[in-house]
């Protein structure tokens, strides 16, 4: 499968982009891979800012970059005014109220590396009003202080212009409440790491045969330095096992705390009565090996929960309403009434649901239906909230608004799959469960049976059955499964997978069917120049001129192209008498010379075009634009979704792995099918025209099943099926509805997902062999009355040790395949 | 080894005072963003070409 990869990449790709280091498709003729990048690149040239470069090459990058965002409009307006509005104000930032700055903090996409902290800090040099801008560049957050003159909108804006795209952050009780969890969390393991440090110290000695009076003070010393870890340090293990047992479940945290309070208990006993055992040493390591490995795989997690968290920064809710006057104000979603009049204007989202009663305009439906042909709509027809205006601005009297609205309901179905999603019973619960009844058992069978053999001496009788209990205290039982996960969703975070959590890995390591959505999943979901036969270079700057004047989708993929192609906007010639004819095409004077761009068959006398459908179905997945130069035909460009360069040798590998792959769509049967014929897919295994509730009865079906999507339209089927994945886009819903998430688009990083979770649970399954090992070992020595403080204070750390290294390890699949991708 | 009576809760207080500082500048927030200071270092200072007024 390597080999594929190999060639695939030799021959779709030159040299890296300037801007972002990714690979450029071998369609552009320059040196970056988007036109984003491109755009940045010569935004940062005329800022003086390029000392960004040297930086970048400086630095090591903590996660995968991506290409810069491109702008959405080329409008003269500001596209977030709305975050200068009092009420957005009011909710989104703080103020001070002793210097009146006011402080808001934005998720920002794409942050990656030393040079990104650098150039979104500058932003404050040459925006006015700007205090101070600070990036949190594990978390992606960057927090921003502006004077009472400053804005945000415009701060905003610049972000946008630089590439990474801004979304403000809701500021909330959770977020200063983790924050202080967090903090203390860091304490109780401060604290635990020094009195750790300390009674060792003072243990050595006494390992190594010191008697008399001092030993029996060292004893006393460690009793107390023992006291803030059995008080303080202890305290999530105390918590967690109490809530566990409130619950009526097992959790890892019930022998823990059991062997923390028999060691204390049996400890405190021998340290009065002068007895010599004191086990102060390795309690005061098990709790501060565990807090560790907490405290690692919570940070580990922590850009996967930023994530989920995307919620808070979802689209903010505020559309533009016609008041008595005519005039338009923006207005908050949930003030709209039914009836009120909206204005959409164009590259905008629709916020409601409504009737057109103004304009006519094409609609990009993917996001809600999947449906890669745009939808042409007139004054009267019904639009839905959650698809985007691509042409000329809409009035929309609303029907239905916020939760009424078909993505409002969609999104409603969605929370419920997700609430009923049954939670899986982890393989380490499973094993621990087991471990910690069969060490209940056996402590209480060796006491009974001490008790018989001592003839009923109880104090000869329990001291085997507690020095089991501490012994086989699961130290590294419980690391076994966390850092064997941290260690992997940290190393995906750093390759641009985001993963909700450890026990998704288990959970893909399962999967045996992958539901693939088509639109943006498997196609780059936007039109695309396919051919373009019969060009010239005057045609080609003529069509440019002609072509940037309009807003249309395949206007802007013909521009694109033609400005990959090397056609500056500096040399094109003007144009005249531009006229653009809704659902047809344009048509003007360039050079003296009368162009129209339009539909195939519009350009056509009817004879030909009549031939042209009959040869191949193609008419309708594909677009046909034909080049008019005064009524004489001399060009053609077709333009579709095109497949991703990776799909194919992405579902070979997939394939490879003995996973069943089907396509789910919602696009129509033709468009799937074809796209399915060309990926090697049968057609017993693709779904075309599902709605999202279909898809999601579809994927419910197959007990472990992986569902890949982005859109809204499969964001129920993410929450429903047993994992989801969501794919880098603009609808944040499915974010919310996966259990993971892939920053950069592609079929190749599933294949790799798969990979990693498969071999992560082979060393989880490696580390329990481990642990239970060693728990043997100290069982059976503690059953033989062998176990001393000193043996407990060696296996102990041994344990969690050997456990760490083959976490960090992980097995050399794993070591491969990280290595292939970091750059 | 008497002079272990007065070393030891010399090491004791020492070793208190340093987690003491820790306690007091976690809980003041020097230790909520872990990366980005490590990537912040590498960028060069920038003298300003005119002093300031």
């Amino acid at each position: 499968m390597q080999t594929v990869v190999q060639t695939m990449q030799s021959t779709t790709y030159r040299a890296d982009c300037i801007h972002c280091g990714n690979p450029i498709p071998s369609a552009r003729k320059n040196s970056f891979c988007c036109r984003g990048c491109e755009t940045v690149y010569q935004l940062l040239q005329t800022r003086g800012l390029s000392t960004y470069y040297e930086l970048k090459k400086k630095g090591r990058s903590i996660r995968k970059s991506i290409p810069a965002q491109e702008s959405p409009q080329k409008t003269e307006e500001n596209p977030f005014q709305y975050l200068d509005d009092p009420e957005f104000l009011r909710l989104y930032s703080t103020l001070a109220t002793a210097t009146s700055e006011r402080t808001m903090q934005f998720y920002l996409d794409g942050v990656h590396c030393a040079a990104c902290v650098w150039l979104t800090e500058k932003v404050s040099d040459f925006v006015l009003g700007v205090q101070a801008v600070r990036l949190d560049l594990a978390n992606s957050v960057a927090t921003v202080k502006i004077k009472s003159t400053g804005s945000f909108g415009e701060i905003a804006q610049e972000f946008s212009r630089l590439g990474y795209r801004p979304h403000p952050v809701k500021q909330d009780n959770l977020n200063a409440l983790k924050k202080r969890d967090e903090r203390i969390m860091l304490v109780q393991l401060a604290i635990a790491g020094a009195v750790t440090g300390n009674i060792m110290l003072l243990a050595v000695s006494l390992y190594s045969g010191l008697t008399g009076p001092l030993a029996e003070q060292f004893k006393w010393i460690s009793f107390f330095l023992f006291l803030p870890i059995f008080f303080f340090s202890a305290i999530p293990f105390y918590r967690g096992a109490w809530g566990a047992l409130r619950a009526k479940q097992v959790s890892i945290d019930i022998p823990i705390v059991l062997g923390i309070l028999l060691g204390t208990v049996m400890s405190v006993a021998n340290l009065i009565t002068g007895s010599d055992h004191v086990y102060f040493d390795s309690l005061a390591a098990l709790v501060f090996l565990l807090l560790a490995s907490r405290y690692v795989l919570r940070r580990a997690q922590q850009n996967a929960l930023n994530a989920s968290n995307l919620i808070h920064f979802l689209t903010p809710s505020i559309a533009r309403v016609k008041n008595e006057n005519g005039e338009f104000q923006e207005l908050s979603l949930n003030l709209l009434k039914v009836g009120d009049q909206v204005e959409v204007r164009a590259g905008e989202c629709i916020p409601i649901d409504g009737m057109v009663a103004q304009g006519q305009s094409m609609l990009n439906c993917s996001l809600l239906t999947g449906e890669s042909q745009l939808q042409k709509v007139e004054p009267g027809e019904i639009v839905f909230a959650g698809t985007v205006n691509q042409q000329t601005p809409l009035l929309i009297s609303v029907t239905q608004s916020g939760t009424q609205t078909r993505l409002g309901k969609i999104l409603h179905s969605m929370e419920e799959h997700l609430n009923r999603r049954a939670p899986i019973v982890a393989f380490a619960d499973r094993v621990s469960k087991a471990f910690v009844t069969v060490v209940i058992v056996f402590v209480g069978v060796v006491f009974f049976g001490g008790l018989y053999v001592f003839g009923g001496n109880w104090h000869q009788a329990l001291n085997p059955a507690l020095a089991l209990a501490i012994v086989t205290c699961p130290c590294a039982f419980a690391l076994a499964t966390p850092l064997a996960m941290s260690s992997s969703v940290a190393r995906c975070a750093k390759n641009g997978i985001l993963l909700k959590g450890g026990d998704i890995l288990e959970k893909l390591s399962q999967v045996s069917t992958v539901f693939l959505d088509k639109t943006g999943t498997l196609t780059h979901g936007r039109f695309e120049v396919l051919s373009w036969t019969g060009d010239s270079q005057e045609t080609r700057s003529a069509v440019f001129a002609l072509e940037a004047e309009s807003n249309h989708p395949v206007a802007k993929a013909i521009v694109r192209y033609l400005e990959d192609q090397g056609i500056r906007p500096e040399i094109i010639p003007a144009v005249e008498n531009f006229q653009e004819t809704l659902g047809k095409g344009v048509s003007g004077k360039v050079a003296g010379h009368f162009y129209e761009i339009a539909r195939f068959n519009d350009t056509l006398d009817s004879q030909e075009s009549q031939a042209k459908s009959n040869t191949s179905h193609s008419s309708q997945i594909e677009t046909q634009i034909g080049v008019l130069c005064n009524g004489q035909l001399i060009s053609k460009i077709t333009l579709g979704d095109r497949i991703r360069e990776d799909a194919q040798p992405g579902l070979h590998a997939l394939a490879s792995l003995g996973l069943q792959l089907k396509i789910l769509s919602g696009d129509s049967n033709l468009a799937v099918n074809s796209t399915a014929a060309q990926l090697g897919i049968s057609l017993s295994d693709t779904f075309a025209e599902k709605t999202p509730e279909q898809k999601s009865e579809i994927v419910i079906k197959e007990p472990h099943a992986l569902m890949v999507g982005d859109g809204a339209n499969d964001a129920v089927a993410l929450a429903s099926a047993y994992v989801g994945l969501a794919v880098h886009s603009g609808m944040e819903v499915s974010m919310r509805a996966a259990d993971s998430y892939l920053f950069s688009p592609g079929v190749l990083p599933i294949h790799r997902l798969i990979i990693v979770s498969r071999e992560t649970m082979k060393v989880i399954h490696r580390n329990f062999i481990f642990s239970l090992a060693y728990n043997i070992i100290g069982g059976v020595a503690a059953i033989l009355g062998k176990v001393d403080p000193l043996f407990a204070a060696i296996l102990m750390p041994l344990s969690a040790f050997t456990v760490l290294i083959s976490s960090m390890a992980g097995t050399s699949r794993l070591r491969e395949v990280f290595t292939e991708e970091v750059k | 080894m008497k002079v272990l009576y007065v070393m030891l809760p010399i090491t004791l207080l020492l070793g208190f005072s340093f987690v003491a500082t820790f306690i007091w500048i976690t809980l003041k927030g020097q230790y909520d963003d872990l990366d980005t200071p490590a990537h912040r270092i590498l960028i060069p200072e920038e003298i300003p070409k005119y002093p300031k007024e």
